[in-house]
């Protein structure tokens, strides 16, 4: 599968994502190492611990390299989350929230696994 | 930093700060090539990094959101300890709601660029910002360079204008030299007893500057009278002690153009008349009592009898600086205001040694000082203060390596063509300071006939580039020859410039 490709599986913006950071090869490298990124994993233990602030940064965090990396999905649901933890304690439940981010999160790595080396 | 750019062609040192290492790795992907990128994961990392080497930060590009020290804090400490100056800071942020946006342009933020951000953009910016605040740097150095030039001149016409009468008194012009060493010293410490008194450091160093004209009224003086070898009559002395009312008066048909009470004219006023005057009212010409006559004068007064008791005068010795203490504690000297005596008492060590060598240097301490008062006057040039201040500190510290090092360590500067060694340096080669034209001096011929020619032809072979040399010599120590190595290092003015400017050494005896 090629970038074009892994961008319309994981539904992300591969038009913006070029035109912002220009080169495939800058693009490709970058969503490669989207996976070594914590936060996910940051973002589910600290819900789990209730600890809220620490909740806010890991989901703030994968908002932000989503949308720099063009992840439209993930940047969406996570921003929802992001809000909702913003004030420093849940305005609403947050789990459902949490695995809208989840499922869109392991979409997008699975998309990222199946791009083409190069 | 600037030499670093030059080699490199890079266009400066951007310090990147996130907590996501992907953020940090596209963004020194994207300024690479063009710059020289520092990490930092943390505000607290970044703060390390800013507090060893600011000066060397040409931009930073900031998160917001972090643990522990977050942007806006680090926004915060960099804006109290002024580093915003001299380093823009462009914020990068997930948050583009206008109170974020705000609040980092109140915190003193340059700019402010939200995610997803065009690689284009940021490199722009970073440049842009980067430029103007490298334009601003040369102007603020331009005029830095003009107040510098300007208090050095005004501090030589003061000197010149004091020397001229002191001459006349059959003086070598270290009197004045002296009093304003002293006075500088003591105001200081005053400063942080009394703050009642206000002394700021740009009053200081007025009062300081003002402290070398206090005799000038002499110059009204017949000179058998001045230059007597023994005791002035009463009448004599009478003629003697116009000399306040005198110089007072020469200061006040000097036209001046602001007329406020810290004005240079109206210090010097103030000190040039009532420098005799005495705490408990038995001075002259006024018998001013107490807190009547103005701080200035009364500082200028004890640093007067100090210096004049520690030199040597046509009528009497030189007391050593102990008993001088002595004798003005005792009140054998006329009585000063309490408060002043403990600060000579608390500043005697201080006084002995800045009175030994802050003389010697062709720009003491105590000019810098001034200098870096005028120039933080002039708020916009905070950067150039701090830059002198920082200057001051380097100066400071290597002052403190000279004098408790056990090696000696020698230094030469070209234009000066003067000589200063390490304490330890005097001491085992039994020099006495000031070595001006150490080729001639017969200090270090008495070391070795050809020594400094020699040293001089092996430094022919440093380069800029390769600025150390070794030598082996032969020194005379106590009438027995001694080998020794001589270790040196030129220092340049300039890449471009053909010769060196200074010389620093170290000289090691060999055993034999």
């Amino acid at each position: 599968m090629d970038l074009k490709e892994c961008y319309a599986r994981l539904e992300g913006d591969y038009a913006g994502v070029m035109g912002r950071l220009r080169q495939e090869e800058r693009v490709a490298k970058f969503l490669r190492l989207f996976p070594q990124d914590e936060n996910f994993a940051l973002l589910t233990q600290a819900l789990e611990g209730q600890d809220w602030p620490l909740a806010f940064r890991a989901v703030h965090s994968i908002k932000g390299v989503a949308l720099t990396l063009g992840l439209t999905r993930l940047a969406n649901s996570s921003g929802q989350l992001t809000e909702v933890l913003r004030p420093g304690a849940p305005t609403q439940d947050p789990w459902p929230l949490y695995r809208a981010i989840q499922e869109d999160y392991n979409k997008t790595v699975a998309a990222i696994g199946g791009l083409d080396n190069g | 930093m600037e030499k670093q750019t030059e080699k490199t062609g890079r266009r400066g040192v951007v310090l990147v700060v996130d907590d996501n290492a992907l953020n940090r790795a596209l963004l020194t992907d994207i300024l690479d090539p063009d710059y020289t990128v520092l990490e930092a994961a943390t505000g607290r990392e970044a703060l390390g990094i800013l507090t060893a080497r600011w000066t060397d930060i040409s931009l930073i590009l900031l998160d917001v959101i972090m643990p522990e020290i977050d942007g806006f804090e680090l926004l915060s400490v960099m804006n109290q300890r002024n580093w915003l100056d001299a380093v823009p800071v462009i914020m990068l942020s997930a948050d583009g709601s206008p109170g974020y946006i705000e609040r980092a342009y109140d915190l003193g933020a340059t700019d402010y660029i939200t995610r997803p951000f065009d690689e284009r953009t940021v490199r722009h910016r970073v440049e842009n910002t980067i430029n103007l605040y490298a334009k601003q740097k040369v102007m603020e150095d331009m005029v830095t360079e003009q107040i510098m030039e300007k208090e050095r001149s005004n501090f030589q016409m003061v000197e010149i204008l004091s020397n001229v009468v002191e001459f006349r008194n059959g003086e070598s012009g270290l009197h004045v030299r002296h009093v304003r060493a002293i006075t500088d010293v003591l105001l200081h410490c005053l400063r942080r007893r009394c703050p009642q008194y206000g002394l700021t450091t740009a009053k200081i160093a007025v009062i300081t500057n003002a402290s070398a004209l206090h005799d000038i009224g002499k110059i009204s003086i017949d000179e058998k009278i001045l230059n007597k070898p023994s005791r002035l009559t009463p009448e004599e002395f009478e003629i003697m002690k116009t000399h306040t009312v005198t110089g007072a008066r020469m200061l006040e048909e000097t036209p001046q153009q602001d007329a406020d009470n810290d004005s240079f004219l109206h210090v010097a006023h103030d000190i040039c008349r009532w420098h005799h005057e005495r705490y408990d009212g038995r001075g002259y010409p006024d018998g001013l009592v107490g807190e009547e006559i103005p701080i200035a004068a009364q500082v200028v007064a004890l640093a007067d009898v100090y210096d004049a008791l520690t030199a040597t005068r046509v009528y009497k010795p030189a007391y050593p600086p102990d008993q001088a203490l002595q004798m003005i504690l005792n009140g054998e000297c006329g009585t000063f205001n309490p408060v002043l005596l403990e600060c000579l008492k608390e500043c005697a060590h201080r006084l002995k040694r800045e009175l030994d060598l802050n003389l010697s240097s062709s720009m003491s301490a105590m000019e810098i000082r001034r200098v870096t008062s005028e120039l933080l006057s002039h708020g916009e040039l905070s950067t150039a203060g701090r830059t002198l201040n920082l200057l001051e500190q380097e100066r400071s510290k290597a002052q403190f390596y000279a004098d408790t090092t056990q090696d000696i360590f020698f230094e030469y500067d070209r234009e000066s063509h003067q000589l200063t060694t390490s304490a330890a340096g005097e001491r085992l080669l039994g020099i006495k300071p000031p070595v001006t034209h150490p080729d001639t001096d017969p200090q270090i011929l008495a070391l070795g006939a050809g020594l400094w020619d020699e040293l001089r032809e092996q430094l022919k072979e440093a380069t800029y580039l390769d600025p150390d040399v070794q030598a082996e010599c032969t020194l005379t120590l106590s009438g027995q020859p001694r080998r020794c190595r001589v270790d040196l290092r030129a220092l340049w003015g300039g890449e471009d410039l053909p010769d060196y400017v200074r010389v620093v050494g170290k000289l090691t005896l060999l055993e034999d």
